[in-house]
C-alpha cells in the first residue's frame, strides 16, 4: 500500500562568517573557550542592557534568501518569542515572524534540485542561538543540577522552512545537499564545523497528524531519521494506532526517534514586535546592491563552466557539488589553461583519494596536492613530455609528498625518450640479443610486439612505443 | 559655614569654581544632612558616601591644580533612580530579585553624568521595578513626602523627587513610562522633566515597558534640569531608539508670542483646588501676553487603557529573565527541578509586579494580540495625529500634572485600578513621545500642586522657555520644606 | 477572563507559582483591570497603522568584534569550574 508522505524542513544554519554576534558584538566563534568567557550584558541579558543589530548579518540573511529565490521586502522587524528555559538568558528568544504585514528577511522561494524537482520556501529568518547546557552525568536525568555556559547565547543563526513539499527522504537528502552547497558558495557558513547546521524535519503520512523530528545533529542522518520514522508511522497506520502530534528527538545511537521528555508543543510564544530595535528600513538599493556583490551561485558557476570552459553538463555538476573542488579547479585552469584537461584529472583521478564524509576541515586535508600540481601535470601532458600512464603513476605520488609533476620528472628522468637515435641504439641491442625472436618477427607480425616489449624493458618504459614500433618494423623489413 | 545644601546646581558650580567653598565641603555637609533626615523620608536605598568623597577631592585637586578640563556639573551632588545601572555599586530596583545586583556597567546617563564631573550620592528608592505611582509597592518601604511624612512621595520616582525636595541632592535621575518622574516631582513641589522619547539613552535603564519610558531629571529649578539635559542627552550607539541629536538647550527664553492650549479633558478631571491653581497659571500666561486658550482632545479616554495594555504586555516580557541564575538573591540550584526553581525565585516579586506580568501575559497570548496590544499601539497613532493637528494652532499644551493632591499612605493601594486612573494626565506624553515637564503651581492644604507644560516631540526648548518664564513669575512657590 | 483558573494558568506561563490567597486576592484584581482594558474595543481603527519608529539600514552596527571589560557574569552565585549552575532539567 502506498500512503502518501508529506515532510518539510527546519534547517538551522549559523552565520559563522560573521565576526561578530547578531546583537551584540563579541566574537562570533566560541567553539574551544573557555566556558562563560565570551559574554557582554547584551548576550548575557543583564537589566538594563539592549539590543544592538549586525549589519553585516542582514546582508548575509539577504543573500541567502535572494539565492533561494524569496522576496526580500522593503522594511523588516524583529520579535520576541517568549518562552522559559534555562539557556535562554532573557527567557524570550529574539527571532522573526510574518505576522500583520511585516515579514521576515525572504518569504515565498523556490528551489530546484535535481533537474524537474522543486520546493517552496516559506520563509528564510534571522535568530539568535541559545547557551549551551550541559549535564555532567551524560544525560539530563540524573544530574543534581545542570552546568550552563553562555558563550554561544547570541550567536547569529539563519532559519530556512521549507513547506511540506517533499515526499521522499531520498529527495530530501539531495536538497540538503544543494542547501549546503549554496551556503559554502556564499561564504556565510562553514558546514564543517560542530554544530554549524541543524536540521529538524516534520513528517505526516496520509494528512494525519504531524511529528516533528528535532535533534538531528548533521544533514546526513536526516535521511536516516525521516526513513525510520515515516516507517513507524506507517506501521502504526496499518494497525489502526493513531498518531499523536508530538516532539520527537533523534536518538544517532540507537537509530530510532523517541518521545521528547518536554512538552515542546504547548507553548503560547505570545509574539510581539522587539521595542528595543525599530523597523528597520532596507532601501530601495539594498536588493540589487546585494545580486552584484554576492558570490556566484553553484547553479550559475555550472552554467559558466559549461558555456565558457566547454565542459560537459555532467563534469560541471560533478564539480560544483563542492565548493572546494571547483575552487580548486578554477585557480588550477588560471595556472594552466586546459579545463577540460584539469577537470578531467580531478573528476576521474583526484576525487578517487578524495574522503568528503564527515571530517572537519578541507576535504583535501591528509593530501599533499594543489590546483598547481594539477595543473602542471595537465601541462606535461599536453606537451606530450610525459604519458597518460606516467602521469598517473606520478598523481598518486604527489598526492603523498607534494613534489612539482615536473621536478618528480626532471628528477627520476621520466621524460619519454623521444629521440630516435636513442631509440634506435636499444633496438639494435634487442636484435642482437634476440636473435631468435627477430627470425620469427619476419614471418609473424606479432613477434614484433615481444620485441617491442623488450625495447621497453630496456628502456626502463621510458621509450616512447609508437616510435619503438615504428623503428623495429622497419628494421624488420630492411632486413628482408 | 553657610548651609549649602539648598543651592541648585549653578550656584553649585560657580561657588566651587570660585573657591567659595570646596566640592568636598559640600559633599560632606549633603552627607549630614541625609543622616540626619533620610530615617524620616527613606528615599535613598544606598549611599555612597567613600564614592562621592572621593569624587569631590578629585574635583577639589582639578581645580587647585587649575586643570582646564573641569566638567560642567564640577561638584553637583545628584542621586540615582535604582533602576538605573551604576557599575560597581547596587542596583536593586527595590525589590527582592536583585537584592544582590552589582551592575558591571555604568547606564550611559550615569557614565555621562560622571563625565561631567557630577558627584553620585547613592541610589534612590522607587516602586519595584518602577510599577507604581507611590513607592509604596518598594521592598525597602515606602518613601514619605518631605511636606507632609504622612503623605505619599508620589511613584514610580518617589525616592528621586522626595530626595531633592528634602535638600539631600541638587538634583537626581527618574524613569518615567507612565508619569513616575513628574507624578512625584508634582506631590514634592520640584521640577521634572520627561524628554522627548529617544533623546536620551536607556542603555543601563532596567526595562519596565521599553517603548514609552525615558531617563530624565528633577531639581529645584528649571536651570538645574537643564543643566543635567545638557549633559545626558544625545545619540547613543548603545541603544538603536536614540534620535540624531546632540542637546545645546539655554536658560535665555526670547519671549516670542507663545501660544498656550488648555486642555479641557484634564482640567476638568482634577480636584477643584487643582483646577482654580492651573486656571490661574494661564490667567498668569496670559498677563505675559501668551496667547492663551482652552482646547479639547479626544483620545483622552482612551489613552489609560492603550497606556496599561502597552506597559503590561511589554512588562511581562522583560521580567522573564529575573531567573536567579546569572544575577538575583541567594538561593541555591542544587536539587531543584528547573520549573520548580523559577517559580520559587519569581513568587519574591511584589504583587502588583505580579498582577501586571500576568496581566501582560493575557493580552499578548494566543488570540488576543489584535484585541489588546496592537489596537493599543493603533491608539498611539491617533493620539499623536490629534498632538500633530494640535501643536499646528499651539506652542504648548498646559494642563494638571496630577487629577489630585498628594494623599495618604494606604488611600489607593487596596484598588489597584484606582491606583492606574491617577495617571490619566500623564500618559499621553509617554504614549505619543513628546516631551512634559512639571512645575510648582501652589500648594493646597500645604500640599503642593503642579503644573504641566507639553510640547512637540523635539520642541524641548518651547517647553522649557514657557517652564523658565512662569518660573520666574512665580518664584515665591517654595521648593523645599523647612525639615 | 478572570476566574482563578485563568489567572493560575497564565500564572505559570509566566513562571509565576501563586497561593490560593494569592489567586483569591487578585480574580477581582484583574478581572476589573481587564474590563478597562476592554475600553479598547469601542474603537476599531482598522484604518490605522500602529505607530512604527524606523532605523536605517545604514545605521545598524558594524560586524567587528569588541570584547568586554568586566565580567558580565560575575553576579552568578553558583558555578562549578567555569560554568554556572543551574537547576536540573526534568
Amino acid at each position: 500500500m502506498v500512503l502518501a508522505v508529506n515532510i518539510g524542513l527546519e534547517i538551522h544554519c549559523q552565520l559563522t562568517a560573521l565576526r561578530s554576534k547578531l546583537f551584540c558584538s563579541c566574537h562570533s566563534d566560541y567553539r574551544g573557550k573557555k566556558p562563560n568567557n565570551n559574554v557582554c550584558p547584551i548576550c548575557s541579558g543583564l537589566p538594563g542592557s539592549l539590543p544592538l543589530l549586525n549589519q553585516r548579518a542582514i546582508e548575509l540573511a539577504g543573500m541567502v534568501s535572494l539565492a533561494l529565490g524569496c522576496t526580500v521586502p522593503d522594511k523588516i522587524r524583529f520579535y520576541r518569542k517568549n518562552y522559559f528555559y534555562p539557556d535562554l538568558p532573557k527567557n524570550f528568544q529574539l527571532s522573526q515572524y510574518n505576522f500583520y504585514g511585516i515579514s521576515s528577511i525572504g518569504v515565498d522561494g523556490k528551489l530546484d534540485y535535481t533537474g524537474s524537482k522543486k520546493t517552496f520556501i516559506r520563509r528564510v529568518q534571522l535568530e539568535e542561538d541559545p547557551g549551551r547546557l550541559i549535564y555532567e552525568t551524560g544525560t539530563s536525568d540524573t544530574n543534581f543540577y545542570t552546568l550552563i555556559d553562555y558563550n554561544r547565547a547570541g550567536v547569529a543563526l539563519i532559519e530556512i522552512v521549507t513547506e511540506p513539499d517533499f515526499t521522499d527522504p531520498r529527495d530530501v537528502r539531495i536538497f540538503l545537499n544543494k542547501i549546503s552547497s549554496i551556503i559554502e558558495h556564499l561564504g556565510i557558513c562553514d558546514t564543517k564545523l560542530e554544530g554549524s547546521v541543524r536540521c529538524d524535519a516534520n513528517v505526516s503520512i496520509e494528512g494525519k497528524k504531524k511529528v516533528e523530528i528535532k535533534n538531528v545533529n548533521s544533514f546526513k542522518e536526516v535521511e536516516k531519521a525521516l526513513t525510520y520514522e515515516i516507517t513507524r508511522q506507517k506501521t502504526m497506520s496499518i494497525h489502526d494506532i493513531e498518531i499523536k502530534a508530538e516532539t520527537r528527538h533523534w536518538d544517532d545511537l540507537r537509530k530510532i526517534t523517541k518521545q521528547a521528555r518536554t512538552k515542546e508543543e504547548e507553548q503560547d510564544y505570545r509574539y510581539f514586535p522587539e521595542p528595543d530595535i525599530p523597523t528597520i528600513v532596507l532601501g530601495n538599493e539594498f536588493v540589487s546592491s546585494l545580486k552584484v556583490n554576492m558570490p556566484e551561485l553553484p547553479e550559475e558557476r555550472k552554467v559558466r563552466f559549461v558555456t565558457d570552459y566547454k565542459l560537459s553538463e555532467h563534469v560541471a555538476q560533478v564539480l560544483i557539488d563542492n565548493k572546494e573542488i571547483s575552487d580548486f579547479f578554477e585557480v588550477s585552469v588560471k595556472i594552466y589553461s586546459s579545463p577540460k584537461e584539469i577537470a578531467n584529472w580531478i573528476v576521474t583521478d583526484l576525487m578517487g583519494f578524495i574522503d568528503d564524509s564527515e571530517q572537519k576541515g578541507s576535504i583535501f586535508s591528509g593530501l599533499k596536492i594543489e590546483a598547481k600540481h594539477v595543473a602542471d601535470l595537465a601541462r606535461l601532458v599536453d606537451q606530450n613530455i610525459i604519458n597518460r600512464s606516467t602521469a598517473k603513476t606520478i598523481l598518486k605520488q604527489i598526492i603523498k609528498t607534494g613534489e612539482m609533476p615536473s621536478q618528480l620528472v626532471a628528477n627520476i628522468n621520466a621524460s619519454k625518450i623521444d629521440d630516435a637515435g636513442v631509440i634506435a641504439e636499444a633496438v639494435e641491442s634487442i636484435f642482437v640479443r634476440e636473435k631468435s625472436a627477430v627470425i620469427d618477427a619476419k614471418t609473424n607480425p606479432n613477434v614484433a610486439n615481444f620485441l617491442l616489449g623488450k625495447v621497453m624493458q630496456l628502456t626502463k618504459g621510458k621509450a616512447d612505443p609508437k616510435i619503438a614500433l615504428n623503428l623495429i618494423t622497419t628494421k624488420l623489413t630492411e632486413s628482408n | 559655614m553657610a548651609n549649602l545644601c539648598h543651592l541648585d546646581s549653578r550656584q553649585i558650580t560657580l561657588g566651587i569654581k570660585n573657591g567659595d567653598f570646596s566640592a568636598e565641603e559640600y559633599v560632606s555637609q549633603i552627607l549630614e544632612r541625609i543622616e540626619k533626615i533620610d530615617g524620616k523620608i527613606n528615599a535613598f536605598i544606598t549611599v555612597d558616601k567613600e564614592g562621592a568623597l572621593e569624587k569631590a577631592r578629585l574635583i577639589d585637586r582639578k581645580i587647585r591644580n587649575g586643570e582646564q578640563n573641569i566638567g560642567p556639573l564640577a561638584g553637583v551632588t545628584v542621586g540615582i533612580k535604582d533602576n538605573i545601572c551604576t557599575s560597581g555599586l547596587k542596583t536593586t530596583c527595590a525589590s527582592k530579585i536583585l537584592e544582590d545586583y552589582v551592575p558591571p556597567y555604568d547606564a550611559t546617563a550615569v557614565r555621562r553624568l560622571k563625565e561631567s564631573d557630577a558627584i553620585i550620592m547613592g541610589k534612590l528608592n522607587l516602586d519595584e521595578f518602577a510599577m507604581g505611582s507611590t513607592t509604596e509597592y518598594s521592598k525597602n518601604g515606602p518613601t514619605h513626602n518631605p511636606w507632609n511624612i504622612d503623605y505619599v512621595a508620589g511613584g514610580s520616582s518617589g525616592g528621586s523627587a522626595a530626595s531633592v525636595a528634602a535638600l539631600e541632592c541638587a538634583i537626581s535621575l527618574g524613569s518615567d513610562t507612565g508619569g513616575s518622574i513628574r507624578c512625584p516631582a508634582s506631590f514634592c513641589s520640584v521640577v521634572g522633566l520627561k524628554p522627548t522619547y529617544g533623546s536620551v539613552s536607556r542603555y543601563g535603564l532596567v526595562s519596565y515597558a521599553n517603548s514609552l519610558e525615558q531617563i530624565g531629571p528633577i531639581g529645584k529649578t528649571v536651570s538645574d534640569v537643564v543643566m543635567v539635559m545638557n549633559a545626558i542627552a544625545g545619540k547613543d550607539n548603545r541603544d538603536h531608539t536614540t534620535l540624531e541629536l546632540v542637546p545645546k538647550y539655554t536658560l535665555n527664553p526670547t519671549k516670542k508670542n507663545i501660544r498656550v492650549g488648555l486642555v479641557k479633558e484634564l482640567v476638568e478631571g482634577a480636584e477643584p483646588e487643582i483646577s482654580k491653581c492651573i486656571y490661574s497659571a494661564m490667567d498668569l500666561f496670559s498677563s505675559l501676553d501668551f496667547k492663551c486658550e482652552e482646547t479639547s482632545m479626544n483620545s483622552i479616554e482612551y489613552s489609560l487603557s492603550s497606556y496599561y495594555t502597552i506597559a503590561m504586555a511589554e512588562a511581562s516580557s522583560n521580567l522573564a529573565r529575573y531567573d536567579n541564575i546569572r544575577y538575583g538573591f541567594d538561593l541555591s540550584p542544587d536539587g531543584y527541578e528547573w520549573n520548580m526553581y523559577f517559580s520559587k525565585v519569581r513568587s519574591n516579586f511584589g504583587q502588583e509586579v505580579k498582577r501586571r506580568i500576568i496581566i501582560g501575559s493575557y493580552v499578548l497570548s494566543a488570540g488576543y494580540y489584535g484585541k489588546y496590544y496592537l489596537k493599543a499601539q493603533k491608539v498611539r497613532s491617533l493620539l499623536k495625529r490629534e498632538l500633530k493637528s494640535l501643536f499646528e494652532k499651539y506652542d504648548i499644551l498646559i494642563a494638571p500634572t496630577m487629577p489630585l493632591l498628594p494623599f495618604k499612605f494606604g488611600d489607593k493601594i487596596e484598588d489597584p485600578l484606582k491606583m492606574y486612573l491617577i495617571d490619566i494626565d500623564t500618559v499621553i506624553a509617554n504614549l505619543s513621545g513628546i516631551p512634559a515637564i512639571t512645575v510648582p503651581a501652589g500648594f493646597s492644604n500645604d500640599l503642593p500642586i503642579g503644573l504641566q507644560i507639553m510640547a512637540n516631540e523635539l520642541q524641548e526648548q518651547t517647553m522649557l522657555d514657557a517652564a523658565l518664564i512662569f518660573e520666574s513669575a512665580t518664584n515665591n512657590i517654595q521648593r523645599s520644606p523647612d525639615l | 477572563m478572570g476566574s482563578m483558573e485563568e489567572i493560575r494558568h497564565l500564572g505559570l506561563l509566566s513562571k509565576l507559582e501563586l497561593t490560593d490567597q494569592e489567586l483569591r486576592k487578585y480574580e477581582s484584581q484583574i478581572e476589573e483591570i481587564i474590563r478597562y482594558l476592554d475600553i479598547l474595543d469601542r474603537l476599531s481603527l482598522d484604518e490605522i497603522d500602529p505607530v512604527q519608529s524606523t532605523i536605517k539600514f545604514s545605521e545598524l552596527r558594524k560586524d567587528y568584534v569588541e570584547t568586554f571589560q568586566g565580567d558580565a557574569l560575575k553576579n552568578a552565585k553558583h558555578r562549578k569550574d567555569a560554568f554556572i549552575k543551574g537547576p536540573r532539567m526534568s
